[in-house]
């Protein structure tokens, strides 16, 4: 140790709190709030959309408020991991097995992310200018069965990094410190774990159990208006 | 040999820092109550190999022989443990010795565990009492501090907590859960306490407590039973109170 100096323990709680907000409180937003309007239909699933994309500064909110966050949380946390030895063959006690998942969930997580926000919100209909496509595109992709699973594991990756995160936020910055107190915030995070996936799910299954929506003829259709007709 | 049972020991060794290790093989009669240590002094006693090739003794750190002193903590079967309380007879066949793989070897299953006594060194864990005048008896400790301090007074500085540690290496530099549990016995003490914010201002370094992952493998492995994981949680809290108001204040 070095005491007092360097600047790792700035970065290191930056980290912890980033996972929290807002790289939490937005997973929390995408799939227990907006996802979760797809149950309702592909009507209230293209309002919730539209709502969104229509938030004022929206491309600033989605850089500072989004994929900075999960950026810095994600590289600095695979620094993390790269400096940690694991060891859960020597020491194959609970924690330890937790220990090693977070790293596991988090690299599952963030492959899951890059390419859902690619796919999402850079390639294909913009959705921020054609709200009502929305469905359809998130359909596209979960009636492919790979996709599919691609989809569950990186909600299941996700929301237990997010709920076991918590609990090691609380833990590590003295909010819960007594034993007994950590055990019940553990049952806790473990039930929160389960609603976030059981929500996912349920949305997902909404949009599997609906025929799939008319992306490619607003496809065409947007085509036909962006395309500079041949002279 | 043939009729009484025997024990089987699987030795890594290691003339000295540089040189690469090797393993060795010694069969002991067995007898009841025997320990790692008795059993390393049995070898000592009579340095031969299993195989008849005699042998230098082994070196190795042992003082009380009652799980006070911490001097005695090795890899025995992969688990870094007090070899003076590892009975052999509630141990798997051959019996596997090494020295703990986070330290420095000085020889065979000895290592320079000073790296604990430099952090202890860096966060100041002692009551600062040093003056030119008697100063009195200390402020009295209610039964709850008391009750509260005394299991954190029992480490023995065996590393232990260290070695297991996935965090603990060269690479992160991290103080390793013993000094913070320490800090934390030092600043709840009354006099101690007068140095309360160095201690935390210290740990907040490079290698300092937010290099924790929260493993609990120090909490697990803690031959006395500290409450290791606590006293991240409190000292990471307190740390983190005193990191803010710096922001503040400073
Ligand atoms: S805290 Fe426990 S494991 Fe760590 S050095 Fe002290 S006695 Fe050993
Ligand atoms: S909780 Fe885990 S990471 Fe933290 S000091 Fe203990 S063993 Fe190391
Ligand atoms: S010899 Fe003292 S702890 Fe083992």
């Amino acid at each position: 140790m070095r005491a007092g100096q360097g600047h790792s323990f700035l970065l290191r709680r930056l980290h912890s709190l980033s996972g929290i907000i807002p790289v939490g409180a937005f997973l929390f937003e995408h799939i227990l709030i907006s996802n979760a309007t797809a149950t309702g239909g592909p009507a209230a699933y293209a309002r919730q959309v539209r709502f969104l994309g229509g938030l004022p500064f929206v491309t600033v909110l989605e850089l500072f408020g989004i994929w900075l966050p999960i950026l810095f949380h994600s590289l600095y946390g695979f620094y993390i991991w790269w400096r940690g030895e694991s060891n859960v063959t020597d020491y194959p006690w609970t924690g330890n097995w937790m220990y090693s998942a977070q790293r596991w969930t988090g690299i599952i997580a963030f492959a899951y992310i890059v390419w859902h926000t690619w796919t999402m919100r850079f390639s294909g209909i913009d959705l921020h200018l054609f709200p009502g496509a929305a469905f359809g595109k998130v359909q596209a992709e979960v009636f492919h069965t790979g996709l599919f699973l691609f989809y569950v594991a990186g909600l299941i990756a996700a929301s237990w990094h997010f709920a076991y995160g918590i609990w090691l936020f609380c833990a590590k910055w003295g909010i819960i410190t007594g034993q007994k107190a950590q055990k019940r915030l553990l049952v806790l995070c473990l039930a929160f774990f389960f609603v976030m996936t059981g929500a996912g799910l349920a949305s997902l299954t909404a949009f599997r159990s609906r025929p799939q929506q008319p992306t490619a003829r607003i496809r065409s259709a947007l085509k036909a208006v962006l395309t500079p007709p041949k002279t | 040999m043939a009729d009484s049972k025997s024990v089987l020991f699987k030795i890594r060794r290691q003339g000295s820092p540089h040189t690469s290790p090797h393993w060795e093989e010694f069969s002991l009669a067995w007898h009841p109550g025997m320990n790692v240590i008795s059993s390393l002094m049995e070898i000592a006693r009579n340095p031969v190999t299993r195989d008849g090739k005699p042998t230098t003794p082994i070196t190795y750190d042992a003082n009380c022989l009652e799980e006070v002193c911490g001097s005695c903590a090795m890899l025995i079967n992969g688990t870094a443990r007090m070899a003076c309380s590892a009975l052999i007879d509630k141990l798997e066949q051959p019996v596997r010795l090494e020295p703990l793989s986070k330290f420095p070897i000085v020889r065979d299953l000895a290592v320079d565990r000073s790296v604990l006594f430099e952090n202890l060194k860096r966060a100041k864990a002692w009551v600062p009492i040093d003056g030119t005048y008697d100063l009195g008896s200390g402020p009295r400790m209610t039964m709850e501090e008391q009750e509260a301090a005394y299991p954190l007074s029992r480490c023995i500085s065996c590393c232990c907590c260290m070695e297991v540690c996935p965090q603990f290496n060269e690479d992160t530099g991290f103080v390793g859960a013993a000094t913070i549990s320490q800090v934390r016995l030092f600043n709840t003490h009354p006099t101690g306490s007068a140095l309360k914010r160095e201690r935390l201002a210290a740990l907040m370094g490079d290698g300092g407590i937010q290099e924790c992952g929260y493993a609990q493998n120090c909490v697990e492995i803690c031959p006395k039973d500290i409450p290791l994981t606590r006293s991240i949680s409190e000292v990471g809290g307190a740390v983190m109170k005193q990191a803010i108001g710096d922001l503040f204040r400073k």
